[in-house]
């Protein structure tokens, strides 16, 4: 593949018989280039030169040899060939229209007149010398941006235009078996002003569709602060595409891919923040104890670090929920109340630590039992002004 | 594999020629063999909406289902916890077996985004088990319609799902073919089946759900530097801890 003024080339011999033969891959080609837009003229010749001269000079001349070629170049007209304007003025002053016109006179004289350059380039197009191309090399890092044909009110009417965006993306990262973790889309306002949109992945992708999803998240939650004039879609940092190996005899492939597809979604439409892993945290205090983490599957798994406790004890039984803040409780003559005393079922274990970090705290837990038969985790505190509270709920 | 295809090989009732040792069980043990013996299936249903209803939290409407979600995170299987009613305790959750890479925690803020978190991870076939508290962002009671909404995205999803609720809607209308009303009772839990598919169950049953456990009075742990309670605080403790 290489490029040229206005044009592109494509070395399709190899490829042929992969895609079905000649007419199956220019329809290909066509079926790709209207869905994105492109209006564009093909021809088929034996040489890139030639190829790019016919394309320029009408639509659909097919020429699979050097015979063909040479036979439709005769008729190409030399508008087609882009000459300088002096070059082309010369070849105009001898009367000549058509390539083939151009080819019936002898070539020895052709390069006195109008230079060894214009020579070669017809000897390249004709197949008689190689005409080596420097193949197109996709940039690093993906920008691209449309214009909107009207003003946009609403950002969920965007995602139809960023359709195009992202087809030219997944494309761009198809191109490079690579995928990207991270998208941003810029919605330009005019005048300067800009909404940047970033897109972050739980992982790496690269399949249209679920980049559709995601971005379809953020513009149903997004209120445009003013019309939108223009639309661009960057990615930074491409990352190799992981070789996946489904597993032949479970779907844990499918399960994993469709749970980070579920994570992406929820973080789109409710914040990051909203969508968490847990971990546990060495830390004494029990509101320090948990983590969260981020939410991605396929992290690698720790083992849950357990705080250091005297060798031959086991730690003490801990509530599935807790409360932040600790909910203060009444006390009647010493005892605990919460719709009525509370009996302490076991206890106490102190839990002191935190003095290093300012965030001291010493704390003798019970475990209580309410009225209605709920098991509470409550602490005391034996420092003044002291009190109880309730710290969770065995639920 | 294209996503349609991808979606419907993740059915619970879709079973792959090549996936038959590890094919999902209709259903879902629970541990409890008591419990077992009155579902439907013998297990928590998957692909199907089970409410609990509990009176009040703390009584152990966690313990129930946390047999069934252990052996699910054992196996690397997802479970998805939607607007928890507290923050979790990751040494309590971890101490119950589960595995807490597996495990995932949505908060969502508003109403409607709750119950657009939930259908989805319902929905999707990579979650294993779905828990949602959703009635306390509704003021107290979920719609009905919503409620159906969740059961169709089960029947799509084809997990286990829970939806934890207030014991005074044991009376509302519900879609949720399995319900079940938790009751404190002392270190057990009475579970009456308010409705299954089949037979209408006659009385209540008490499952020995795992309670906190008794430990020596006076247990001490800290990291370096503690200092023993003192003396006036340990009276003041044998005086309450009575």
């Amino acid at each position: 593949m290489s490029l040229a003024p206005a044009a592109l080339r494509l070395e399709i011999s190899g490829s042929l018989r992969l895609f079905g033969g000649l007419p199956a891959l220019l329809r290909l080609v066509r079926e790709d280039l209207a869905a994105m837009e492109f209006r564009a003229q093909l021809a088929v010749a034996a040489t890139p030169l030639a190829a790019l001269w016919l394309a320029r000079s009408g639509d659909n001349v097919i020429a699979r040899d050097l015979a063909a070629t040479r036979a439709a170049l005769a008729a190409v007209p030399l508008t087609a060939l882009q000459l300088a304007p002096p070059l082309a003025r010369r070849i105009e002053g001898f009367g000549l229209r058509r390539i083939g016109e151009l080819l019936a006179l002898p070539r020895a004289s052709l390069g006195a007149r109008l230079g060894k350059v214009f020579v070669i380039d017809l000897a390249r197009a004709l197949g008689e010398i190689p005409d080596p191309q420097t193949c197109f090399v996709f940039p690093e890092r993906f920008e691209q941006g449309l214009e909107l044909p009207a003003p946009v009110d609403a950002a969920p009417v965007l995602l139809f235009a960023a359709r195009r965006l992202i087809a030219a993306l997944a494309g761009w990262l198809a191109a490079r078996n690579s995928a990207v973790r991270e998208i941003e889309c810029l919605i330009d306002h005019g005048h300067g002003r800009v909404t940047a949109l970033p897109l972050a992945f739980s992982a790496p992708v690269c399949r249209a569709e679920r980049i559709e999803r995601v971005l379809k998240e953020r513009l149903d939650a997004l209120k445009l602060s003013a019309p939108a004039l223009a639309l661009r879609l960057c990615a930074r940092q491409a990352e190799p595409r992981e070789a996946r190996n489904h597993a032949l005899f479970d779907g844990g492939g499918q399960r994993q891919e469709a749970l980070a597809e579920l994570i992406d979604r929820l973080a789109a439409r409710l914040g990051p923040q909203a969508v968490q892993g847990l971990a546990c945290h060495a830390d004494h205090r029990p509101e320090l104890a948990s983590r969260a983490r981020p939410a991605a599957p396929g992290e690698a798994i720790q083992p849950a670090p357990q705080p250091a406790l005297r060798p031959g004890t086991a730690l003490p039984p801990r509530p599935l929920w807790l409360l932040d803040p600790p909910e203060a409780l009444r006390e009647v003559q010493g005892r605990p109340q919460r719709d009525g005393a509370l009996a302490l079922a076991a206890g106490p274990e102190r839990i002191e630590s935190g003095w290093w970090d300012g965030v001291d705290a010493r704390r003798d837990y019970f475990i209580a039992i309410d009225s209605a038969g709920r098991w509470l985790w409550i602490f005391r505190d034996p420092r003044p002004p002291g009190g109880w509270f309730l710290h969770g709920w065995f639920a | 594999m294209n996503s349609a295809l991808a979606q419907v090989l993740e059915r619970s009732d879709i079973r792959r020629g090549d996936a038959f040792a590890v094919a999902p069980a209709p259903t879902l043990a629970s541990g409890f063999a008591r419990l077992d013996a009155e579902l439907p299936g013998g297990g928590w249903p998957r692909g199907a909406l089970t409410e609990l209803l509990t009176e009040h939290e703390g009584i152990g409407e966690l313990d129930l289902l946390l047999p069934a979600l252990a052996a699910l995170t054992a196996t690397g299987q997802t479970v998805v916890l939607i607007a928890p009613p507290h923050a979790a305790h990751a040494p309590a959750w971890a101490t119950a077996g589960i595995r807490l890479d597996c495990l995932r925690l949505v908060f969502p803020r508003r109403p409607r985004d709750a119950l657009w978190a939930a259908v989805e991870a319902l929905r999707c076939g990579g979650v294993a088990a779905t828990l949602c508290w959703l009635d306390e962002l509704f003021r107290g009671q979920l719609p009905a319609n919503s409620l159906r909404r969740l059961q169709v995205a089960a029947g799509e999803g084809g997990g286990a799902a829970f939806c934890l609720r207030p014991a005074q809607l044991a009376a509302a209308a519900s879609p949720a073919p399995l319900r079940l009303q938790l009751q404190a009772a002392g270190r057990q839990l009475r579970v009456s089946l308010l409705k299954r598919r089949g037979p209408p169950a006659r009385q209540a049953i008490l499952l020995d759900i795992r309670r906190p456990a008794e430990f020596p009075p006076g247990f001490h742990h800290a990291v370096a530097g503690t200092v023993l309670p003192d003396a006036a605080d340990s009276r003041r403790r044998i005086r309450v801890a009575v």
